[in-house]
C-alpha cells in the first residue's frame, strides 16, 4: 500500500502536468465559445511552442526571455493561419461543424509532419527556467519549474478574466459566445473575434509548451496526446467554461498520478477515462454546470 | 539501301532487346519502415543507412553487377499499412528481397504472403512467430539479453549498487527484455526491488521513479526508446534523488546528449562500438566503422550513426549472399544468407547459420556516458 509521502508526492506531479492540460483546455474554450468550433489541432500549439523555444534558445543562441516573447506571436501566428486558411473558408462555403472539426484534426497532422521535416524527428529539450532544485519539504520534492507553471498558470487565468470582462474584445467575444447571430446583429465583428479566439487560443497553447518543456522533451508528435487530455479536462470541467477546464485539468492530472501509485501506470489512463465517464453521467454538461440533463453548458 | 534497311532491323531488334535487359540490369530491394509513427527515429536512420550502404555498393558496381534500387514504402508504424506496402512492393514493384525497418507488427503480418512468395526478410525487427515464417526471415536486431547484462555487468564491476528498479515501456520487444532483466539480475548479484511501467508519451514519470527510490533502488533500468529517457532523467533530478543512476536502452545519440545533459555521470547507456568511434582500437571492427561513417557522416554530420550503422550492415551481408549464391533469386539468396561467412559490421559481428536467423551472436554492446560534450565509454 503506497504510503503518505507517495500520495502527496504525487498530487504534486499531477498538479504540475494538470495545469497544463488545463491550459490546453482552456484553449479548447476559447475557440468553442468563439466559433461552436472543438480545434482538435490544440495540442499541435503546445507542442510548437515547446519546439519553436527550443529552436530559437539553441539555433539562435539568444536569451530566454527573448526566445518566450518571439515563440508567443510566433504560434500565435499560425493558429491566425490555421482559421484563414481553412476554419474561415470552410464557414464561408458553409461546410457543417462535423467537417471543420475534421478538418482541423488534419490540420494537427499537416504541422506535426511539417515540424518533422523541417526541424526533424530528434527529441529536445532545455533547461528549466531556474537551475537548481528540488524544494525539499520533507520528504516531498517539489521542481522549481513546478512554481513557475503556477505561477503563469495563475498570472494566465486572470489575465483571462480581466481580458474576458474588463475588455470591449472580451466582452464581445462572450457575446459570440453566447449567441453569435445576436452579436452580429449588435454590430460584433464575428469574424474577426473569431480569429482573435484562435490566435489567442494558439498562444495560450504555446506558453504551456514553452512551460512545461523543461520538465521533459518535445517533438513533432508530442501534441496529441496534450491535445487528447486537453479536450477531456475541458469536459470534465464543462466545455465552454475557461475556470471549468483549468479545474478540470488540475483534477485529470491528480487523478492520473494518484491511479499510477494505487492501480499502476497501464491504468493511468483507464482510471481518467472512467472518470470522465462517471462525469458525464452525473454532470453531462461538466461538474461546473450543475446536475441532470438540463443543465446549461454556458 | 537493303544495307540501311538490315542496319535499322538490327537496330530496332537490338532497342527492343535492350529492355528488358536493363530491367534485368537493377536489383529491387524493397523496404517497409515507420518513417511516421512511434518507430519514425529508428526506421528514418534505417531508410538512409540503407541509402548509403546502396550508395557506396553501387560505385562497386551494384550487387553482382546490377544496380541496387531500393524501394520504400511507409507504414506510419502501423502493421494494416505495413501489409498494403509489402504487397505493393512484392506485385507492382516486383522486388527481389526486403529489408524492412523496425515495425515488428508490420513484419509479422506480411511474413506469410512474403514467404509464399519465396523471397528472404532481413529485418531491423525481431523475427516473426512461425517456424515456416522464420526460415525466411534473418534479423539484424541483437538478442534482448545483450543490452541487459552489461548494464548488470557495470553495476556489479564499478558501483555499490546492488538493487535496481525497472522501468519499462510496455511493448513486446520491452516486455521481452524486461523479463530476462528480472531473470538474469541474480547471476549479477542484483535484485529487483521494483518493476514500474510507463507510456511512451508520458508528460511525467516522477510517480513511478519516487515508487522505484522508495523501494530502496539505487537504479533505475530503463527499457524502452525515445524521448522518455529524456524525461526520466529530468523526473529524477526534480525528485532530488542525488544518486539515483539512470541505465538507458540503446537509443539514438541526441537523446543520450540530453540525458546525459541532466544527470551526467549518472547516466549510462548501452552503446554500440559505432556511437563511440573514438574509443576503438585499431583492427577490423574499427575498419567496418570506419567505412560506414566515411558515408554517413559525409551525408549526416550531425545525426546519430547507431541504427543506420545496423542497416548498413544489413546491406553488406546481403551483397556478399549474393556473391555466396553468385544469384539473386529469392531461395539461393535465402540459403547463402545461412551461409555468408562471419561479418565483422559497422553495427556488431553477424553470424548467419541454418539454426542462426538472429545474426548477432556475440555481445557487441559497451556502457557510455556523456562527459565533455560527448559520448565516451564508461570507465
Amino acid at each position: 500500500m503506497p504510503n503518505a509521502i507517495e500520495f502527496t508526492q504525487s498530487i504534486v506531479n499531477g498538479i504540475s502536468v494538470g495545469l497544463i492540460y488545463g491550459l490546453v483546455g482552456i484553449g479548447f474554450c476559447v475557440i468553442y465559445n468563439a466559433s461552436g468550433i472543438v480545434n482538435f489541432a490544440q495540442g499541435v500549439f503546445v507542442m510548437l511552442g515547446g519546439m519553436v523555444c527550443q529552436a530559437l534558445l539553441t539555433s539562435l543562441g539568444i536569451p530566454l526571455i527573448l526566445a518566450v516573447v518571439l515563440t508567443i506571436p510566433l504560434v500565435a501566428l499560425s493558429g491566425l493561419l490555421m482559421e484563414v486558411a481553412i476554419v474561415r473558408p470552410m464557414m464561408n462555403r458553409g461546410a457543417t461543424l462535423f467537417a471543420i472539426i475534421l478538418a482541423t484534426l488534419a490540420a494537427q497532422i499537416m504541422v506535426e509532419r511539417i515540424t518533422l521535416l523541417t526541424l526533424g524527428d530528434r527529441p529536445r529539450t532545455y533547461e528549466e527556467f531556474t537551475s537548481g532544485g528540488p524544494l525539499k519539504l520533507g520528504d516531498v520534492a517539489i521542481g522549481y519549474q513546478l512554481f513557475w507553471i503556477l505561477g503563469c498558470g495563475a498570472l494566465l487565468v486572470l489575465a483571462l478574466w480581466l481580458f474576458f470582462t474588463r475588455t470591449r474584445s472580451g466582452r464581445a467575444l462572450r457575446a459570440c459566445s453566447q449567441n453569435r447571430e445576436a452579436a452580429q446583429l449588435l454590430g460584433i465583428p464575428v469574424a474577426r473575434m473569431m480569429l482573435l479566439a484562435f490566435g489567442l487560443s494558439a498562444a495560450l497553447g504555446a506558453i504551456a509548451g514553452i512551460l512545461v518543456t523543461p520538465t521533459q522533451y518535445t517533438a513533432y508528435n508530442v501534441g496529441t496526446p496534450f491535445g487528447v487530455n486537453g479536450f477531456i479536462a475541458a469536459i470534465i470541467g464543462g466545455f465552454g467554461r475557461a475556470g471549468g477546464a483549468l479545474a478540470g485539468g488540475l483534477l485529470l492530472g491528480v487523478l492520473q498520478a494518484l491511479a499510477i501509485v494505487v492501480l499502476g501506470a497501464g491504468f493511468k489512463n483507464v482510471a481518467a477515462l472512467s472518470v470522465l465517464l462517471l462525469v458525464l453521467l452525473l454532470f453531462p454538461n461538466g461538474i461546473f454546470a450543475g446536475f441532470g440533463p438540463n443543465a446549461k453548458a454556458h | 539501301m537493303p544495307k540501311f534497311r538490315l542496319a535499322l532491323a538490327a537496330a530496332m531488334a537490338a532497342s527492343m532487346l535492350s529492355g528488358p535487359v536493363r530491367a534485368e540490369d537493377s536489383f529491387k530491394i524493397g523496404s517497409s519502415v515507420g518513417l511516421t509513427g512511434y518507430a519514425a527515429v529508428v526506421d528514418r536512420a534505417w531508410r538512409d543507412g540503407m541509402a548509403v550502404a546502396a550508395e557506396a555498393l553501387n560505385e562497386k558496381g551494384g550487387i553482382l553487377g546490377r544496380k541496387i534500387e531500393i524501394i520504400t514504402e511507409d507504414n506510419r508504424s502501423q502493421p494494416q499499412d505495413a501489409v498494403v506496402g509489402y504487397r505493393k512492393m512484392l506485385s507492382s514493384d516486383e522486388v527481389q528481397i526486403f529489408d524492412s525497418g523496425c515495425v515488428s507488427a508490420g513484419n509479422f503480418a506480411a511474413a506469410a504472403f512474403v514467404m509464399r512468395a519465396e523471397l528472404p526478410m532481413y529485418l531491423c525487427s525481431i523475427l516473426p512467430k512461425r517456424e515456416e515464417e522464420q526460415a525466411w526471415a534473418f534479423s539484424f536486431l541483437p538478442p534482448p539479453r545483450f543490452e541487459v547484462e552489461p548494464r548488470y555487468q557495470y553495476l556489479k564491476d564499478k558501483t555499490d549498487v546492488r538493487k535496481v528498479g525497472l522501468l519499462y515501456d510496455p511493448t513486446p520487444y520491452a516486455l521481452l527484455m524486461k523479463g530476462l532483466a528480472e531473470e538474469l539480475a541474480a547471476n549479477f548479484g542484483i535484485e529487483v526491488v521494483a518493476q514500474e511501467s510507463y507510456k511512451a508519451d508520458d508528460a511525467d514519470m516522477s510517480v513511478q521513479i519516487g515508487r522505484i527510490n522508495a523501494a530502496g533502488a539505487g537504479a533505475v533500468i530503463k527499457i524502452g526508446q525515445g524521448g522518455s529517457t529524456v524525461t526520466a532523467a529530468k523526473n529524477i533530478r526534480q525528485l532530488g534523488l542525488d544518486k539515483m543512476i539512470l541505465m538507458s536502452s540503446n537509443d539514438d545519440g541526441s537523446i543520450f546528449r540530453q540525458a546525459g545533459e541532466v544527470l551526467g555521470d549518472r547516466f549510462l547507456f548501452v552503446s554500440p562500438p559505432v556511437q563511440l568511434p573514438k574509443e576503438l582500437k585499431p583492427g577490423p571492427r574499427k575498419e567496418a566503422v570506419d567505412a560506414f561513417l566515411k558515408y554517413w557522416s559525409a551525408k549526416y554530420p550531425d545525426r546519430d550513426a547507431a541504427n543506420g550503422a545496423r542497416a548498413w550492415d544489413s546491406m553488406m551481408v546481403m551483397a556478399k549472399a549474393a556473391e555466396v549464391a553468385n544469384s539473386v533469386e529469392g531461395e539461393a539468396m535465402r540459403d547463402a544468407t545461412e551461409k555468408v561467412p562471419s561479418h565483422q559490421g559497422a553495427y556488431a559481428t553477424y553470424n548467419f547459420s541454418k539454426e542462426h536467423h538472429v545474426g548477432i551472436t556475440e555481445n557487441p554492446f559497451l556502457i557510455g556516458k556523456f562527459a565533455g560534450g560527448e559520448l565516451v565509454l564508461a570507465q
